[in-house]
């Protein structure tokens, strides 16, 4: 039984769309329109439609193939590692053991902390001097000179993917644990007596009762990973010399360093496309229509 | 499921349980242990894993001499006024969503669904832009409107799954006893699902106080910074001050664990109901 009035529940849900129209629809149409515009805030007097000058800026910049070789990597290794990650500490966690909801509370912690702290640990842990990374290493004979990780361009962007995975896992285990939870015992002893064996097991029953978790959660995963700045930003600005700017990190240094906002609106009409295009591919690869309950 | 492993398993499982607390805990505790320490002994390449003179004096310089309680007091007058809006509205929208059949029901789930994929960085330059027409650039103002409009599509969702666990009956029941329909939301309902409220307003909170890149853009004076903001203007400095700034790390991570550790149990329940935002 649900209420049918015919005003009621558009005038309760007027406010939230009022504001969902005017700040986020509109802004995000808006932005196709300045990404013809010439529109510099270091050059207010002239901002008008150019064409497709800022697409042929950005795509003809000499930095652009390496970031977008280094938004592959970023995305790729980023989920890759909390994907994989995230499901082994799942998997430690579908059972009971003592002490569990306190265990639960500490490792989903990073998830609580913010990009800036998290960025500023890590930046610290990284010290070239005075960090305890090398200097473990060192110890451990593992490396025999100091890395210097933000600072060296072949080591940058996998310094911030490392701090990006370990952010993550918590994000993904809470999504496959709560699917785990809901895969119904009998089966897991029907497959025993069967005479299934634990990777059997593992194959036949946990993943295909949470593949369609995994699809969504890696999709959406992909996304939010593809489009996160901030631990670049905080932890190197994209550089050294752009090794790890990403393409949603270069577009918020183009609006936010250079005050290009036409440049930056190209870029975001680029990254809209690729996205749209990722999620449609996606959906079509994995036959998301049968993926249930959204 | 309550058979006994076999003992290699729960051997593999312990190590890899232990070892992931490790990988969380271990920065966390550098970050700790580095705000406890000296400066002499933070910028020693003997590197100390157990600090040897403990000190509080990078809080102290912290919330005493730098501009820190201002950015404390803008977090949480900002975090607090996106709690509230924020969960206002999805309480409102969440209702009609989850207790009336209307037209356009399934467009609006959907639609809400599909701002969850919309990257914050994609919003934020022409945000910026009809800011600086409108005037809101450098206001307070401006940025709780922005992380409250960022905040409604996922308060919404999660307000309407817990508005659904609630059954239709009892509202009936209070509307028969007299009640009319407002008096059945806010004296009955609402009670009822304070959890559900409670985690809302607190993705809310979380969600303002732990952002950095919409107020770096939006806010340019100092009085006005936020504390990720606030603390950013160091970090890149060359010569940072890492005492103070993991001082700095750990006062604005407090108060967001405390909300976290509050609401822990509801985590996972709201997770699965169809949210999806890290």
């Amino acid at each position: 039984m649900k209420y049918v009035r015919k005003n009621e529940p558009y005038i309760l849900l007027f406010p939230s769309f009022f504001l969902l129209f005017i700040f986020l629809a509109y802004p995000l149409l808006s932005s196709i329109m300045y990404a013809f515009q010439s529109f510099k805030l270091t050059a207010p007097n002239a901002i008008g439609f150019n064409g497709i000058e800022n697409f042929k800026a950005v795509l003809t910049d000499n930095n652009f193939p390496l970031i977008m070789k280094n938004t592959l990597i970023w995305v790729v290794l980023t989920v890759g590692a909390q994907f994989i990650l995230g499901l082994i500490l799942a998997l430690s966690l579908s059972r009971p053991f003592p002490l569990r909801n306190v265990y639960q509370a500490f490792v989903f912690l990073p998830w609580a902390v913010s990009s800036f702290v998290i960025g500023l640990t890590f930046r610290w842990l990284f010290n070239t001097e005075y960090g305890p990374v090398n200097d473990i290493l060192l110890k451990l004979g593992i490396i025999h000179e100091k890395i210097y990780f933000l600072s060296d361009p072949k080591m940058a962007l996998y310094s911030v993917i490392i701090a990006m995975a370990w952010t993550g896992i918590p994000f993904f285990a809470i999504m496959l644990l709560a699917a785990m939870q809901s895969i119904p015992h009998e089966i897991y002893e029907a497959a025993e007596i069967d005479g299934a064996g634990i990777i059997s097991r593992f194959w036949h029953v946990t993943f295909s009762y949470i593949k369609q978790t995994i699809l969504i959660t890696l999709l959406l995963r992909t996304i939010w990973v593809f489009s996160s700045a901030e631990l670049i930003y905080i932890m190197t600005t994209g550089g050294p010399a752009n090794s790890s700017n990403t393409l949603a990190s270069y577009m918020f240094m183009k609006a936010f360093a250079s005050l290009d906002y036409g440049q930056a609106a190209a870029i975001g009409l680029f990254f809209m496309v690729l996205l749209l295009l990722f999620a449609f591919i996606f959906l079509r690869l994995t036959k998301f229509e049968k993926a249930g309950n959204l | 499921m309550n058979k006994k492993q076999r003992a290699p398993i729960v051997i593999v499982r312990f190590v890899v349980l232990l070892g992931y607390l490790l990988m969380v805990l271990a920065p966390f505790y550098w970050l700790f242990i580095t705000s406890l320490k000296p400066k002499l002994d933070i910028l020693t390449t003997n590197i100390q894993y157990w600090p040897k003179h403990i000190t509080f004096d990078n809080y102290i310089y912290l919330f005493e001499t730098s501009n820190f309680h201002i950015f404390f007091k803008n977090s949480i007058i900002l975090s607090l006024a996106t709690g509230l809006f924020g969960t206002c509205l999805a309480v409102l929208g969440g209702y009609a969503m989850a207790r009336f059949k209307f037209r356009g029901h399934k467009l609006v789930i959907y639609g809400l669904l599909l701002t969850q994929l919309i990257p914050g960085v994609l919003v934020l330059v022409p945000t910026i832009i009809m800011y600086s027409k409108l005037g809101l650039t450098n206001t307070m103002g401006g940025l709780i409107l922005f992380y409250t409009v960022g905040t409604i599509p996922f308060s919404l969702i999660l307000m309407r799954s817990f508005f659904d666990r609630i059954p239709m009956d009892l509202e009936e029941a209070a509307l028969i006893d007299g009640c009319n329909k407002m008096q059945s939301l806010f004296k009955i309902i609402l009670p009822l699902m304070l959890p559900g409220v409670i985690a809302t307003f607190i993705f809310a909170f979380v969600g303002a106080w732990n952002d950095l890149l919409g107020a770096v853009m939006i806010i340019s004076s100092d009085s006005l910074k936020t504390i990720p903001v606030g603390l950013n203007m160091f970090i890149h400095n060359y010569d940072i001050d890492w005492g103070v700034m993991t001082a700095g790390g750990i006062a604005a991570t407090v108060p967001s664990l405390i909300m976290f550790a509050f609401m822990q149990r509801f985590v996972v329940n709201g997770l699965t109901d169809g949210a999806v935002k890290g």
